[in-house]
């Protein structure tokens, strides 16, 4: 039996391997590696995620929490498909299965289809668990499987009931978050961990109120985010989007962000300004996806701690 | 009050929720998606031991429980409490029978006990995990009964417990048990 430091160094060695995987798995599509900068100006605004600042003289800066705008301004350059393969930060995460910096792999795609981005991201993470099926389902088909509440027509007491009569006592102040915070309960504790048991779940058509960063389309009397998210045993790999190109929707949706994060008590984010001016002069309609790296590798080694597959976790970094 | 924010959340600490004392057993951290996280937290009543579950917004601070725990030893029994002794300060507090509740039945003179204090009053009273006490009642063993599996027959022990133990244990001997569960651990004969 070897020692738990043997074992480690052990997976930082296919930790390796697997990083040449996954770079020659764009490269043999042609998706070029740009390595846009770690430390920004502005930063992605999301209602829920907490960035890490960095101070100089000069100000503050953030440790961004995804490349996706610096690799938009890319793309409105016209730089084609591109891969950013490289550490991202969120502030306060921390669990077995979050570690506040962590290995990310994002990816556009020019003149590629939402499913076909949904079919490319499955393969990517087969590379690391293996020739496994998928099968999507929209988020409204998923409430109604595992829940028999249609999200779209249920009322916020339906949801606020449904969670109480299954002994998930919602949060003090939930009820001035809205009906997302309730849908997002019912997901996280009663759904998600049932999610991908002996094939890869792909949950698609997020709510409009859920789009962050993507395309809405019209699904019967249902407005759809064009965003999917991919989960294995219960643990989320991916979030996808048909990206939004409009640039007056982007800043309305920072300006909601923003308005959001202040009513949660946290501080308003800088808008970046650059992003924007970057969509009005053209982001080419696009695909893009993020996978958690180090999530793969715990899957591919069977750890439920990501302290296992990294080199260092935040407490000992 | 001093607080604790979720991102401290583990196991063992004291906190306050709805003016009531717990022990977090157990915290999971959850965040789906893009949506606000959350920590899904197993609580103990400090004096019920009940078990619920609660969800807090991560982020969240709520308040420390002011609970302390002191070892003292068990002077006496009264009619309607017991008299324990700080080790220590040499400070002895009697604590009520509905205090004490189902620790009653584990409680033998002279053996150190954790007591637990919320806002300066004793609230429970932890014996030791495991505890040696004299058998003193149990019917005779019938060893014709092992045949058929039935090989536990009741008994009482000297604190008034009532146990389950193995048809060879007479009356008058000492066992351990295990006082989180009340079962028999084993035959202690050199303190016969």
């Amino acid at each position: 039996m070897s020692t738990p430091q043997a074992e480690q160094i052990k997976i930082l060695r296919d930790r390796s391997d697997m990083l040449t995987t996954a770079r020659n798995f764009f490269l043999q599509r042609n998706i070029l590696e740009v390595d846009c900068p770690l430390i920004t100006q502005a930063a992605s605004i999301d209602a829920h995620i907490d960035l890490i600042k960095v101070l100089d003289e000069q100000g503050t800066r953030y440790l961004h929490s995804s490349p996706e705008y610096g690799m938009k301004r890319l793309l409105s350059e016209g730089i084609g498909d591109i891969y950013q393969l490289g550490h991202v930060f969120r502030h306060g995460e921390q669990s077995l299965k979050h570690n506040p910096e962590f290995m990310m792999a994002e990816w556009y795609r020019l003149n590629i289809s939402f499913e076909q981005m949904i079919e490319e991201t499955v393969e990517f993470i087969r590379l690391f668990i293996g020739d496994l099926p998928f099968h999507i389902i929209s988020y409204r088909d998923l409430f109604l499987k595992y829940t028999s509440l249609d999200y779209l027509h249920a009322t916020h007491q339906e949801l606020y009931n449904y969670l109480t009569t299954h002994e998930v006592i919602p949060y003090p102040g939930i009820e001035l978050e809205g009906r997302d915070a309730l849908l997002n309960l019912i997901l996280g504790s009663l759904i998600e961990p049932q999610l991908g048991k002996n094939e890869l779940c792909v949950l698609a058509y997020y709510p409009s109120s859920q789009a962050a960063l993507a395309k809405t389309c019209q699904r019967g009397d249902e407005t759809a985010a064009e965003r999917f998210e991919i989960y294995y045993k219960g643990v989320e790999l991916a979030n996808g989007y048909h990206e939004l190109t409009n640039s007056t929707e982007q800043r309305q949706r920072f300006i909601e962000s923003n308005a959001f994060r202040l009513q949660l008590g946290k501080e308003t984010l800088p808008i970046d300004e650059l992003f924007l001016k970057a969509l009005e002069k053209g982001l080419p309609d696009c695909c893009g996806v993020a996978v958690g790296f180090d999530r793969l590798m715990m899957l591919r080694h069977n750890r439920n701690n990501i302290a296992d597959v990294i080199p260092f976790a935040w407490d000992i970094a | 009050m001093p607080q604790v924010s979720t991102n401290e959340f583990k196991a063992g600490l004291k906190i306050e929720v709805e003016g009531q004392p717990y022990t977090i057993v157990s915290n999971e951290f959850v965040k789906p998606g893009k949506g606000q996280s959350f920590n899904r937290v197993r609580i103990k009543h400090l004096k019920t031991n009940r078990v619920i579950e609660k969800t807090f917004k991560s982020g969240d601070k709520v308040d420390i429980a002011d609970v302390s725990e002191t070892n003292m030893r068990l002077l006496y029994k009264e009619a309607d409490g017991a008299v324990f002794m700080d080790e220590i300060t040499f400070e002895q507090i009697t604590i009520p029978t509905d205090t004490l509740g189902d620790i009653s039945q584990w409680l033998v003179d002279d053996i150190l006990y954790g007591v637990i204090f919320y806002n300066g009053n004793p609230v429970t009273v932890e014996p030791p995990t495991f505890m040696e006490m004299r058998i003193v009642e149990t019917a005779p063993g019938d060893r014709g009964n092992t045949a058929s599996g039935r090989v536990l027959k009741p008994a009482i022990t000297q604190s008034g417990a009532k146990i389950q133990v193995p048809i060879f244990i007479d009356q008058d001997e000492v066992v351990k048990v295990d006082t989180r569960t009340g079962e028999y651990v084993a035959r202690v004969t050199e303190s016969k």
